[in-house]
């Protein structure tokens, strides 16, 4: 009943905005509202003012600072959450589902549909990182930013977790020193906002930072310095939430 | 006739599909009954509403907004704003994942099962022990 009631509902729903297609602008249209105002004056202005040819970087960093300060600080949040909701030590860890179980090698040990070890750590991890350090630096210039690199940083740990048994991780990071981790980027974000208040300027103005160089290059100093707070709060909160959950769930090949 | 549906798919076709797409998590939210599923669905709805976004920063002979020397007028470049909101937008929506599945991890902990039917049946078995439990004391 409730299923038929839900269907007939979302038809309605999705039959009704016909009528209202006609305001949405046509695809591709350079006229139409969305690309017009504003977004003109990004595009235009976004090399001189902030020093960035990557208009993306230029507006969430530079134009936007503030929404970006506080996404930022929205991740430490959730990490925080996830560390503070599963603080409580389990009675049982939750068995890991029994698909996962069947596969024995021939000494009868369980062994896991996983990638190769040795492959993993020695060529493919590097080359991750090396691409996220990469995007982190260059991500004003080209395509990239902090976002990114934060996320490829934290998949590489995800790999680490995949491959290593559980009793004799490469990194050991608890969930709660994790957390700790992460919230240092939006601290390192704030504090870039003060440099600039004591170089005379506006908070997160970035061509007040008090050196002594062209505001081209602070511009760019910058926008470097958030990003890698970004990268800082978005990389710890990936592994506070990896290891949050991993830590509840119990595998064939733990000792404990 | 087909003419009409032709400009349609052509101008605002795509806005149909990211509907559907978002019918679709909602119709999932609401009829799935195992919790894992539903927040799979809510996934599928932010990412209906990301395409959404994308879509309007279209532009027709446009090319990614990284500055280049060849081209300098603003016609030239797709828009920027949908694409850096939505960037944040993505990220956000793993920490709600996150937090989400935390809280699964808790009400599995708690109950031994994720089902909506069973979660009922056994809180309504639990208020019932620990009302006859209070009458004994």
């Amino acid at each position: 009943m409730r299923k038929t009631i839900t269907v007939i509902l979302l038809i309605i729903s999705v039959l009704v905005p016909f009528m209202a297609f006609d305001v949405l602008p046509v695809i591709g249209d350079p006229q139409s509202a969305p690309n017009t105002h504003v977004s003109d004056y990004y595009i235009e202005n976004a090399i001189e003012e902030c020093n960035s040819p990557n208009m993306v970087t230029a507006v969430i960093v530079d134009y936007r600072a503030f929404d970006t300060m506080f996404e930022t600080t929205v991740m430490f949040l959730a990490g925080l959450s996830v560390v503070i909701i599963l603080a409580n030590k389990p009675k049982r860890r939750i068995p890991a589902h029994s698909s996962l179980r069947r596969m024995k090698d021939a000494g009868g040990r369980p062994i896991y549909k996983t990638v190769n070890k040795d492959v993993m750590i020695s060529v493919i991890e590097p080359v991750i990182l090396i691409y996220a350090i990469y995007v982190l630096f260059h991500g004003e210039v080209s395509l990239g930013g902090g976002f990114q690199a934060g996320a490829l940083i934290g998949m590489t740990y995800l790999l680490d977790i995949m491959v290593v048994k559980r009793d004799r991780p490469i990194f050991d990071i608890p969930k709660a020193r994790a957390a700790a981790i992460a919230g240092f980027g939006p601290l390192i974000y704030a504090l870039t906002g003060i440099v600039t208040i004591l170089g005379g300027g506006l908070y997160l103005e970035y061509n007040k930072i008090p050196l002594p160089i062209h505001h081209a290059e602070l511009h760019s100093i910058g926008i470097t310095a958030v990003e890698i707070g970004v990268t800082i709060g978005v990389a710890g909160t990936i592994i506070t939430i990896l290891n949050a959950l991993m830590e509840r769930i119990s595998f064939d090949d733990d000792n404990d | 006739m087909m003419t009409m549906i032709n400009t349609f798919l052509a101008t605002k076709g795509i806005y149909f599909l990211t509907l559907v797409l978002l019918a679709l998590g909602v119709a999932g939210i609401i009829v799935c009954n195992n919790y894992m599923k539903k927040l799979i669905c809510m996934n599928v709805m932010q990412v209906a509403v990301i395409f959404f976004f994308l879509c309007l920063g279209q532009k027709s002979p446009g090319t990614i907004p990284v500055a280049m020397d060849t081209a300098v007028k603003a016609s030239q470049y797709i828009n920027p704003l949908p694409h850096g909101l939505m960037l944040t937008a993505i990220v956000v929506s793993l920490g709600t994942t996150g937090v989400g599945l935390s809280l699964l991890l808790r009400i599995r902990e708690k109950y031994g099962t994720i089902e909506e039917d069973d979660l009922i049946r056994r809180e309504d078995l639990m208020t019932r022990k620990n009302k006859d439990g209070g009458d004994r004391k």
